[in-house]
């Protein structure tokens, strides 16, 4: 999760909304293009220049690559030897390696490039609670922004509680390595305390919650100050509007894509 | 909306961010220590038990955002529909005081595994060009090689892994509905009381 404490970049400093718009044009625009270049242009005109500027490029990349790697070879090998083609690339055994297979699990690997860099731009520039404030803002249920930053929050010490836990088993003498069987008996004195323990605390936090109010209706203030201008919020509607045309220009001019 | 109300008491809202991070923390437990199931739904199955279908639905759907936007594991959102109907499902048979009683939680496991794999293969198939970046792929190629075009390779892997682990996640929910005790079981109104 990223935690921008530095003064925020140009694109840090973009309203949440007006970054989450920019992010789900890339994905439609990603996915209604019908060929290689024009996909993967979405990445290098769009999302690489935000990234530069929004200063993360590297971990930008990086994330992208490692995400899609194992995508990518995936899809080459299984695309490749299993979609029918007249041309035929390599022969290995009964398998026929396609020219027409190779060009899909491109296409493919190009729109998920698109699709997931958009998911990892927008939450390296985004902090998460301004995002939820900006949704909460425009009507998003409360409850439903405290669900996502309280999971957030405290996912890491459930991990640290789970190593600790595993670590307190094994001093014991619990084998975890071994032949299957053995790592599945193990599986219950692991998890056994970590969800027990965990739910045994909600009560508290419920009577925490409700002693301040947590229920009442009406309007609350908020922490998170967002700014917004209204060039941005022509922005959006324009992304809006861009992405709602190519949408149509899918469904209507490239058909056989 | 009167039922969408009734399963959103505090308790509840209180209980979804736990159960995410069970979810999460369990699953990566899997992977650490080498167990082929995913096991990243118990937190969504305990709360759908509990609380009913609307809040077992929002806790899948959350679940797999928050796998995505926290970076762990990029192509959860596309699949979060499909996490959203698994908790809805868990609704569904708490209602019925399936997970109580112990074949018949294993049952419960089967039936949402069948569905998770027919309503993800689309999704694998159209998003993903039908693989996952994963072992399971090997699968999936597997299937193609005897002939199933890419669809039907996909729901072929799903129903292969997807039943299994559900079975195994359901029997750790029967376990520890078991060993919750009754009071903390009494704040919730969806699950069925023991017999």
């Amino acid at each position: 999760m990223s935690e921008p404490v530095r003064r925020p970049s140009a694109i840090e400093a973009l309203h949440p909304l007006t970054k989450l718009a920019l992010m789900l044009a890339a994905v439609v625009a990603g996915a209604a293009l019908p060929t290689i270049p024009a996909v993967l242009g979405v990445f290098v005109l769009l999302l690489v220049p935000l990234a530069v500027a929004g200063g993360c490029l590297r971990p930008f990349l990086r994330t992208c690559l490692r995400v899609l790697t194992p995508f990518l070879i995936s899809l080459l090998l299984i695309q490749g030897f299993f979609t029918p083609g007249p041309t035929v690339l390599l022969r290995l055994g009964p398998f026929r390696y396609t020219l027409e297979g190779l060009l899909v699990g491109l296409l493919f690997s190009a729109r998920l490039l698109v699709g997931m860099g958009a998911a990892t731009l927008l939450m390296l520039v985004t902090r998460p609670d301004a995002l939820m404030r900006g949704l909460v803002e425009r009507g998003l249920p409360n409850q439903i922004a405290y669900i996502v930053i309280t999971a957030l929050q405290i996912v890491p010490t459930f991990q640290a509680r789970a190593r600790s836990i595993l670590d307190a088993q094994r001093s014991r003498g619990l084998e975890t390595e071994g032949p299957l069987t053995v790592r599945l008996r193990a599986f219950a004195p692991l998890v056994g305390p970590l969800i027990l323990s965990s739910l045994m605390q909600i009560e508290e936090r419920a009577i925490a919650l409700e002693a301040r109010a947590f229920n009442r209706p009406g309007r609350r203030t908020s922490l998170v100050a967002l700014h917004d201008t209204r060039a941005q919020g022509l922005l959006r509607w324009a992304l809006l509007a861009a992405a709602l045309a190519l949408v149509a220009a899918r469904l209507v001019l490239w058909r056989t894509a | 909306m009167d039922s969408l109300k009734r399963d959103f008491n505090t308790v509840t809202l209180v209980m979804i961010p736990v159960a995410i991070a069970i979810n999460i923390a369990v699953g990566q437990l899997a992977l650490l220590i080498k167990v082929p199931l995913y096991l990243d739904s118990i937190g969504t199955i305990l709360v759908g038990v509990l609380a009913g279908p609307w809040a077992g639905a929002l806790t899948g759907f959350i679940s797999n955002f928050i796998w995505t936007i926290a970076g762990w594991y990029t192509p959860a959102i596309a699949f979060a529909g499909v996490a959203a109907i698994i908790g809805a499902l868990a609704g569904i048979f708490g209602r019925a005081g399936w997970p109580n009683v112990w074949w018949k939680a294993i049952l419960a496991g089967l039936i949402t595994g069948l569905i998770a794999a027919i309503i993800s293969a689309p999704i694998a198939t159209y998003v993903f060009g039908g693989v996952m970046g994963s072992g399971t792929d090997a699968i999936v190629a597997m299937a193609r090689s005897v002939g199933l075009d890419s669809l039907g390779a996909n729901i072929a892997q799903g129903t292969f892994s997807d039943p299994m682990d559900k079975m195994a996640t359901y029997l750790v929910v029967f376990l520890v509905l078991r060993a919750l005790p009754l009071r903390f079981l009494a704040r919730f109104t969806n699950l069925k009381a023991r017999s």
